[in-house]
């Protein structure tokens, strides 16, 4: 008779158990040569690479995603007593700051690789509309690219928290939100996110949307190369902004002298060779030579812009101006 | 009294550990004097309204289209129900960048009737399956009288299978509004960053600018709205008219010339709001280079183009199927569990506060900011007794939290609503509160507990968010996969992502109908069985 009642004791037992089990890995003691690497969520490594560093070294390595470059640099933060990992990869120049003022590196920052933001427009578009591509941020203003060109959020995306400290390098404190207030009464549309300006609203990628001008990378071209053979995308190298993102050691790391073995592996050769594969970004390293659909389509930019801000400082009133202009 | 103590105890303390714990340690990090003040900015006041109002618009037209939908799709019979019935839970497992890709034909209309409109998407299901699945075991003979006595359909609708209804749709609404409520990628996405409701404040505040203060204050006022949206819908079920008979085997009539309102009603939607913005993702993820293709899935097999993934689909979907398992066997067998006790009787006022009590109790992980609890996760589950969050199992176990309330809140009123007639015929003749159940009344609710199960895997399909936001490993499931693929340019990124998004639209579909079809014995033959074990036992 008590037969039925114990099935759903079992039953319910299962949730305390898992638990339970859970207490009891808590007691095995870290094992040596393991290593934890918090990243943001696009980090690759290549996998045949990350086993040759194993053989290597011995060390083994947990790679945890932490969102991007902005909600991992925070979690970090708020974490930073019992950090969860060893070292991080992927906080950019936008968030450096904010990494250092709440002490969560030990020791120094590496350089690893860099992106460029900047506009891309569709070629194929501007070609049939028979008319001239824009060659500067300010051209954006201008009425014959009225309603094409579309820009991410600088509050959710990265990408557009670049492209608002570009135009505050460029036009200065005083004259930022005169071009953006230009650039909303030119209809420029915001997407909340890299995705659905670039896959959703840009027309020269697969998405095929309606607005031939996207805020993105300037690598981006090279991944849109036609059976033609040529790219059908090309990057405006005008008021391009340079992310340039770091590992360093997390203070308080269970293992810091393997992370700092790992951190000497990002910078070789070998892996920063990877880096435009795996992560479309270019290598830090200067010796490492591009893929050739890079250096043809997708040259970084040669003159970046607002390397002299300090971003933590300003995100907060920066991005209050850009809401009170471009807000609902 | 001993015993049902200790039945407690497991769904107690699931939900203590896993969303109490870490809710209040975040919290009392943000803890500060300035709580009165965040909330009489004038931002904050306005993001309040918006969620309040747009969570009750889209929670009435889900009603307004979901009634109609639960009577064709649980109450008359035609060829393909089951399949529909499937069909429509789709848009709940789907990612945002996904939904957002399927209305990206109304990407043109003002954002506010879009995200209106991508909540009806998704939550439509919930009206349809939490009414349709109480209304199918209602017996027809009180409206085939009606209907004898000269009452339209309508009529009928109104006066006799609405009262009757009453305590699930009031579940229903009460399920989608705070759905709605705490509704985040759709109001991001699809609105741009630019229209702010709660969710998206607490998450610029807690992931950009690491304003923990803001972030809690905002995290308690959801907590205020779930436990008045619960309030409310208590006093409204209060009055309500338990539904007598309850005649879940006997065949259902087929659909006829006068259900033609409801047809309209059930097939426009549909047509509108889910077959065609379903149809768009599909159509994209076979198309490559312009033509119809299966490349994008040939493209599946590999990692991506220039070797993106780190972990192949494949891996991916098993990883997906083993948290699947995971979760919804913890969340149904848990949640039925709490729906169970919740339903007993209470005989004193103590007893019965109680009661209330620990369902609110329950239902409040629905009502939290994802973006919270993970932030509660990272504080709490590092070091010290749990460590959780590095485990693979922390996105199981978040997962079966979020699908719980969802499952307590579509199997408590189905129990309530075959009221004690049945449990006090039964222990009359001999049986015990455990018999009783497994012999009466899960066999009662069998279509609810189906629909429930069927709500915990989609939960757990389409992780709903708050498992990304946790710290993980190499556990990359489907969603997480498509979104590696959609955060990089190039054609063949973006096919793999749709061809991975119509694997997850084929996946739910299999899974969700497979659950539903499972033979149901008759009533008559249920109640013989059990006549026969219940007089043995005596």
């Amino acid at each position: 008779m008590q037969n039925a009642f114990k099935k759903i004791a079992i039953a319910a037992g299962i949730a305390s158990m898992a638990v339970a089990s859970l207490t009891g890995c808590a007691a095995a003691e870290p094992i040596n040569h393991e290593i934890t690497v918090v990243t943001h969520d696009s980090a690759v490594f290549d996998e045949t690479l990350l086993a040759k560093f194993t053989k290597e070294t011995g060390i083994k390595v947990t790679q945890v995603k932490a969102g991007d470059a902005g909600a991992m640099t925070n979690k970090l933060v708020l974490t930073k007593d019992a950090p969860i990992g060893d070292l991080f990869y992927g906080i950019d120049n936008t968030f450096a700051s904010v990494a250092d003022e709440n002490k969560i590196v030990d020791g120094q920052m590496t350089a690893i690789d860099f992106g460029d933001v900047c506009f891309n427009y569709d070629k194929t578009w501007f070609s049939t509309h028979e008319q001239a591509a824009p060659t500067s941020i300010s051209d954006l203003t201008k009425p014959e690219f009225k309603g094409l060109t579309v820009v991410t959020n600088p509050a959710t995306s990265s990408p557009g928290m670049a492209f608002l400290a570009a135009t505050v390098s460029v036009f200065g404190n005083s004259g930022y939100q005169q071009y953006w207030r230009a650039l909303a009464a030119n209809d420029v549309k915001v997407a909340a996110g890299w995705e659905d300006a670039y896959f959703t609203d840009f027309s020269g990628s697969s998405g095929a949307g309606d607005y031939p001008i996207v805020l993105s990378y300037s690598s981006s071209p090279a991944f849109e190369v036609r059976d033609n053979g040529e790219s059908q995308t090309e990057s405006i190298m005008d008021g391009c902004f340079r992310q340039t993102e770091y590992a360093g050691v997390l203070a308080n790391a269970k293992n810091p002298s393997d992370a700092a073995k790992f951190i000497e592996f990002l910078t070789s050769t070998e892996f920063q060779a990877t880096l435009p594969d795996t992560m479309y970004v270019y290598p830090a390293v200067d010796s490492v030579a591009l893929p050739e659909a890079w250096s043809t389509w997708a040259p970084a930019a040669s003159a970046p812009v607002g390397g002299e801000l300090d971003i933590a400082a300003n995100r907060k009133t920066w991005l209050e101006n850009w809401s009170a202009i471009l807000g609902e | 009294m001993t015993k049902k103590l200790a039945l407690w105890a497991a769904p107690l303390l699931f939900v203590a550990v896993l969303f109490y714990l870490p809710l209040g340690r975040i919290l009392g990090l943000g803890l500060s004097s300035d709580w009165l003040q965040i909330f009489l900015q004038s931002e904050t006041a306005d993001a309040i309204w918006f969620t309040v109002w747009q969570a009750a618009l889209s929670t009435i037209i889900c009603l307004l289209l979901g009634i109609p939908g639960a009577y064709i799709l649980y109450r008359r019979r035609f060829f393909g129900q089951r399949f529909i019935r499937a069909l429509i839970t789709i848009p709940l497992v789907l990612p945002t960048i996904i939904v957002a890709i399927a209305f990206s034909n109304f990407r043109d209309l003002p954002a506010i009737p879009v995200i209106i409109a991508a909540h009806v998407f998704v939550n439509y299901s919930i009206t349809v399956r939490t009414i349709g699945g109480v209304w199918a075991t209602m017996d027809n003979e009180t409206e085939e009288a009606a209907e004898l006595a000269g009452a339209g359909r309508f009529r009928t609708l109104i006066s006799i299978s609405l009262p009757q209804l009453k305590p699930a749709v009031v579940s229903a609404a009460a399920l989608t509004f705070l759905f709605c409520s705490t509704s985040y990628g759709i109001i991001l996405v699809i609105g741009g960053g630019l229209v702010h409701s709660v969710e998206t404040e607490i998450a610029l505040s807690a992931v950009q600018l690491l304003d923990l203060p803001k972030a809690s204050a905002l995290a308690l006022f959801q907590t205020l709205l779930t436990v008045v949206a619960f309030t409310i819908s208590e006093n409204i079920v209060k009055t309500s008219i338990g539904i007598e008979q309850v005649d879940e085997g006997s065949p259902k009539p087929s659909i006829d010339r006068r259900d033609w309102a409801a047809v309209a009603f059930t097939v426009l939607p549909l047509l509108i709001l889910i077959v065609s913005p379903l149809s768009l993702v599909l159509s994209k993820a076979f198309m490559f280079d312009g033509a119809f293709s299966i490349q994008n899935f040939v493209n599946l097999s590999t990692r991506g183009d220039r070797q993106l993934l780190n972990i192949s689909v494949a891996q991916a979907t098993l990883n997906t199927l083993r948290n699947v398992v995971i979760s919804t066997s913890l969340a149904v067998g848990l949640g039925t569990l709490a729906a169970w006790l919740l339903s007993r009787p209470s005989k004193t006022r103590v007893q019965h506060f109680i009661q209330k009590g620990m369902d609110v109790l329950f239902l409040l992980p629905m009502g939290i900011s994802s973006v919270v609890l993970g932030f509660g996760y990272l504080v709490s589950f590092g070091s010290g007794p749990i460590p959780l969050r590095e485990s693979w199992l922390v996105i199981p176990l978040v997962q079966a939290l979020m699908a719980l309330p969802l499952v307590i809140r579509l199997v408590y009123p189905a129990l309530l609503s075959i009221g004690n007639d049945h449990r006090e015929a039964a222990s009359t003749a001999g049986a015990n509160a455990s018999q009783t159940w497994w012999h009466i009344e899960s066999r009662m609710i069998r279509n609810v507990i189906l629909t429930a199960i069927g709500y915990a895997l989609i939960v757990s399909i389409g992780e709903f968010g708050a498992a990304s936001l946790l710290a993980y490993g190499d556990q990359a499931t489907l969603p997480t996969v498509l979104f590696a693929l959609i955060s990089r340019p190039g054609q063949t990124n973006y096919g793999m992502a749709m061809a991975v998004s119509a694997c997850l639209i084929l996946l739910t579909l299999a899974m969700v109908f497979a659950v539903s079809l499972r033979k149901r014995p008759s009533l008559r033959q249920q109640v013989q069985k059990a006549r026969r074990l219940f007089s043995s036992a005596r």
